[in-house]
């Protein structure tokens, strides 16, 4: 294989590394939101430490502990967490 | 040709961990049970009342003047005046403080709803006594409102806090209860 082949390879390589995708950008609000509705709802939770956006008033929490929960508002309109 | 394995290696490494971080999607599958709010309280409405935040400790020097610590005794055994509970502050307050989200503040306006709607039963009941084994679901209610609230916005946890026996009053007493309402 010829120097530019292989600096071409190392050179892609590297690019995919930077270019890979960085953990989600977590809002600290939004996560002291999920950690205190779970708490009221009675959910062991501790802290949730990452959040996902489903949709609106929608969005998967995970915990500290590894578990996680959607927490969602319901058809009713009320706030409701599911274990998953 | 051992960059290019090296450089192939890195990136599987890199690739795994970004594969591995977001948690699978999971939309709600049929098995795992729901908890909707359970809801001990409701209306923000009832939770009013600054008024009776603590009032700081008069101190009265004592060595040279000693009538004024009798003044100050006699002042101190007078009864306090009422404690006007303002409902509509209060109300506005827990709406507007930034201190929890659009969930926690769901979350607890259905908890809020869901008491009131058992003492708005008792009062129809008729049932004096069972108001009283209300409180208890009361207090833990307030409880997690102070929870909520305290570190965020200490001011409206003392309103909140000092307020708990006025909204109790209310909330105990049919003709407020429903005038309330």
């Amino acid at each position: 294989m010829s120097i530019h082949a292989r600096a071409s390879a190392l050179l892609f390589a590297m690019a995919m590394l930077v270019a890979a995708p960085a953990p989600a950008a977590e809002d600290p609000a939004l996560l002291k939101d999920l950690t205190a509705v779970l708490m009221l709802l009675g959910m062991p939770c501790g802290e949730v430490v990452s959040a996902r956006r489903q949709a609106d008033n929608d969005h998967i929490a995970t915990c500290k502990d590894g578990s996680r929960y959607r927490v969602f508002v319901n058809a009713e309109g009320r706030a409701a967490a599911q274990k998953l | 040709m051992r960059c290019a394995a090296i450089g192939l290696l890195a990136l599987a490494a890199g690739c795994a961990t970004v594969v591995a971080a977001p948690p699978a999607p999971e939309l709600p599958s049929a098995a795992p049970a729901v908890t909707a709010a359970p809801a001990v309280t409701a209306a923000p409405a009832v939770i009013a009342a600054p008024a009776v935040i603590a009032a700081p400790a008069v101190i009265a020097p004592t060595a040279t003047r000693p009538a004024a610590p009798a003044k100050a005794a006699r002042e101190a055994a007078k009864p306090a005046p009422a404690p006007t509970l303002d409902v509509a502050a209060l109300k506005e307050r827990l709406r507007s403080t930034s201190a929890c989200g659009v969930f926690t503040k769901l979350a607890l306006k259905n908890q809020m709803d869901d008491l009131l709607q058992q003492f708005r039963a008792q009062h129809q009941s008729g049932g004096a006594s069972g108001v009283s084994a209300l409180r208890q679901p009361y207090d833990m209610l307030v409880l997690k409102v102070l929870a909520v609230v305290q570190d965020g916005d200490p001011s409206l946890a003392r309103m909140i806090s000092g307020s708990r026996e006025a909204i109790w009053g209310i909330l105990v007493d049919p003709v407020k209860f429903n005038a309330l309402a």
